[in-house]
């Protein structure tokens, strides 16, 4: 026994980890990266700002960056081994501790010790009349009804009690512990056999298939030559990994609600859930309320519009006045030009072209001369009225580019998408645990405490004089309180 | 509206209580300290009755919500549970000496509510995100735990200046200040609470960000700076129960943390995240 000991004082990790001051040191070192993670902005995060963050930085400063994964600073090396000293610690401090909690929870405390009375306040005293058998017999049984732990000594003309309660209160600090590690267990085993991904489902489409957030390496290539992110930004979505679900998930509808002041009120996607060619499961997925199936969660987490195929045009011809004529076609299909000039056709659609709203590019191919390209608004008129500017001069956005005509873009059909978030994370019930777990511990620890009481009674010339003396693990002004109260009741069941 | 009159007049009764605790401070008068708790126990009830209000004005407008849902509320929510806390612990120590340290906060706080122009007052209806039954723990934790914190900090700058003290130099305002070992003692207690509230704070939050953004824990700037908070505040437990650190190192140290509340509070802000509707 005494060897092993001498043995594991001599080795200094073993010390080193079983230091409360390394635990300090790792807790503000730990602070401390943490700070240094919300300037920098996270690649995981927000790739645009760190790709902007990145460009300002030296060559030399940006791969020093780099090497130490500043960018991702909290799945780094450097970060996962703050976390792995700091649970080292915590698990070696715990086991170089337990066993003096232990032997301190089960020691056999001698009710007939003397040094607890020494020093005693007068008022944790008192003087009484009668027989010391009945006394005595008054004072275990007070004893039992307010403690659990009740232990009767005597020898020859002293009398001793003891109790006790809250022993288990010691063990809060350990229970706190281990749940702080039953969350980064959690987390860890969320990372490894877990996923997050994304997909977006246009209205009445069937997805089987989820994209997955983009790992670090392929952004940490991107921060190296932000050059090729900055002029194809979206080049990289189509990078992702793609997940097989093993299962279809369609979007039968999905509707937003808007208050009265245009704020979003409620996002809704109605999904269905398809196995094998049919249909399992049909669900509202909403903000705050994520839906399950088969151990994959999906979130709403954001929606988008997009051009349908259908466009209503109104095209008058300018020198019929007031000849308008409504057209229905859809994109990409040739159509006669009222006159029969040439052909036109739909070749692009925007739900919000310039942040102005709905706008549809026309080409017309007059079967005599150039191909005609312009875009037309929805609500040209106002537009032009809220943006006099010479960009509407342009030929490229005059509704009236092809003479003698006007299109007017009367309606375009739009067609909503739902973005979801999709997840599994076996994790989360261990680290929901955890959460249980230290709240408990932290209410153990902070305030339950083991009391310990001796009373004494000793029996002399004017009375039996009996003693109430205490110990308390924490809260020294609550055992005086408790003291007192003891003290009064006592007095006054022997008494009374 | 009656509720946004009531909070903004009792920024100034805050400050009249401020003045008042200093007063009995600095000319050792009872009477003075006796009149600024009654003042400071006024405010509370009318912040109280203010806030209740509120909460059925936005019924009225039927977009009825909790008043804990956007920077403006939360500034009257933090003042209101400081000044509980504080009330609570003077009652409780029969001291008054804590009252010039802790008034200036809540008084602080509701001023910045109320006259600062980049807050809205009005009552806005809750988007999607923030619907959900999560966000009144999670607020409210998270307060108490920011208003213990407040104590604390107000604790330690008296143990602070305490240190100043000495019998010969004969000052009045040091001389009442109680003895440092009860400021450090009290300290100690808020630092419990706050620590546990905050605990509450982060766990109903993340559970919170679980069902709405599909992740219990996004490193967003404010999680993480409520999780720095933690940190700070854990090695003060630590250092405290396990090294036996006491006082003046102790005082910084939970000075420090305070720190890290109003980043977490406030300075997040000025950093991109998920928490954007706490800004105004």
């Amino acid at each position: 026994m005494t060897s092993v000991t001498i043995e594991k004082n001599r080795n200094i990790l073993w010390r080193l980890f079983s230091s409360v001051k390394l635990t300090i040191v790792l807790l503000i070192l730990l602070a401390v990266a943490c700070i240094v993670g919300t300037l920098i902005p996270q690649a995981t995060q927000s790739q645009m700002e760190s790709t902007e963050f990145a460009m300002g930085l030296s060559p030399e400063l940006l791969r020093f960056f780099i090497f130490l994964d500043l960018f991702d600073l909290y799945h780094s090396i450097l970060f996962r081994s703050l976390i792995g000293c700091l649970s080292a610690n915590l698990i070696i401090c715990s086991i170089n501790r337990f066993p003096g909690t232990w032997g301190l929870f089960r020691a056999k405390v001698r009710p007939d010790r003397e040094k607890p009375f020494e020093a005693l306040p007068p008022h944790q005293v008192f003087l009484t009349k009668g027989d010391i058998s009945q006394v005595s017999e008054k004072i275990s049984l007070f004893l039992k009804s307010h403690y659990k732990n009740a232990h009767t000594k005597t020898d020859t003309d002293r009398h001793f009690y003891y109790a006790e309660k809250g022993g288990y209160s010691r063990f809060g600090v350990y229970i706190v512990h281990t749940s702080v590690l039953l969350i980064l267990i959690g987390a860890l085993i969320g990372s490894f056999f877990g996923f997050e991904g994304f997909v977006n489902i246009t209205e009445g489409d069937q997805i089987d298939t989820v994209n997955l957030n983009k790992g670090y390496e392929e952004l940490k290539r991107a921060l190296l030559n932000p050059s090729s992110v900055k002029s194809h930004p979206h080049n990289y979505k189509k990078e992702d990994d793609i997940l097989n679900l093993g299962f279809g998930v369609r979007c039968d509808k999905f509707t937003v609600d808007f208050y009265e002041n245009g704020m979003p009120k409620e996002y809704k996607s109605e999904l269905t859930f398809v196995s094998d060619g049919k249909e399992v499961d049909k669900k509202s997925l909403m903000v705050n309320h994520p839906v399950q199936f088969r151990g994959v969660t999906f979130y709403q987490a954001s929606y988008g519009q997009i051009p349908g195929k259908n466009v209503r045009l109104k095209i008058v011809k300018n020198n019929e006045t007031g000849h308008a004529f409504s057209v229905e076609t859809e994109v990409e299909a040739e159509t006669k030009l009222p006159g029969n000039e040439g052909l036109f056709a739909v070749t692009g659609v925007k739900t919000n072209f310039m942040n102005t709203g709905p706008a549809v590019q026309i080409a017309v191919k007059p079967f005599e001369g150039e191909e005609v390209l312009f875009w037309v608004f929805e609500g040209y008129d106002e537009i032009r009225k809220k943006l006099p500017g010479p960009m509407l001069m342009s030929p490229k956005f005059s509704p009236s580019a092809f003479k003698p005509y006007t299109f007017i873009l009367e309606g375009l059909d739009t067609i909503y998408y739902t973005g979801l978030q999709v997840n599994r994370d076996p994790g989360v019930p261990i680290v929901y645990l955890g959460f249980c777990m230290i709240i408990a511990g932290f209410i153990i620890t902070f305030f339950a405490s083991h009391r310990r009481i001796w009373v004494r009674a000793l029996p002399d010339k004017k009375g039996i004089s009996v003693s109430i003396a205490g110990t308390s693990s924490r809260d020294q002004v609550g055992l005086e309180r408790e003291l007192m109260h003891l003290t009064n009741g006592l007095k006054a069941y022997i008494e009374g | 509206m009656l509720d946004s009159f009531i909070l903004s007049s009792i920024t100034f009764v805050y400050f009249g209580a401020f003045v008042l605790y200093l007063l009995m401070m600095v000319m050792a008068r009872d009477i003075l300290g006796r009149i600024a708790t009654i003042i400071t126990w006024l405010a509370f009830f009318a912040q109280t009755l203010a806030i209740v209000l509120r909460w059925i004005r936005s019924y009225e407008l039927g977009i009825g919500h909790a008043p804990l849902s956007n920077l403006y509320e939360s500034l009257i929510f933090f003042a209101w549970a400081i000044t509980l806390l504080y009330l609570i612990v003077e009652k409780r120590t029969k001291n008054r000496t804590l009252g010039p340290f802790i008034t200036p906060l809540a008084f602080l706080a509701i001023a910045y509510a109320s006259f600062s122009t980049d807050i809205n007052e009005g009552i806005q209806p809750l988007i999607p995100a923030l619907k959900s039954n999560w966000l009144i723990a999670h607020v409210i934790t998270c307060f108490f735990g920011y208003a213990a914190f407040g104590l604390s900090f107000g604790l330690s700058l008296m143990y602070l200046i305490k240190q100043l003290d000495s019998p010969e130099k004969g000052n009045r305002f040091l001389a009442i200040i109680p003895g440092k070992r009860i400021v450090d003692e009290l300290n100690y207690q808020m630092v419990v609470i706050g620590f546990l509230m905050l605990t509450l704070g982060i766990i109903t939050g993340s559970v919170w960000a679980h069902s709405a953004w599909g992740s219990y824990w996004s490193w967003d700037p404010k999680e993480t700076w409520s999780l720095i908070t933690w940190f700070i505040y854990a090695s003060v437990i630590h250092s405290r129960l396990v090294r036996g650190w006491k006082g003046k190192r102790i005082a910084l140290l939970c000075i420090t943390g305070f720190l890290c509340v109003l980043f977490t509070y406030f300075g997040v802000n000025y950093l991109a995240g998920l928490h954007s509707y706490a800004k105004s």
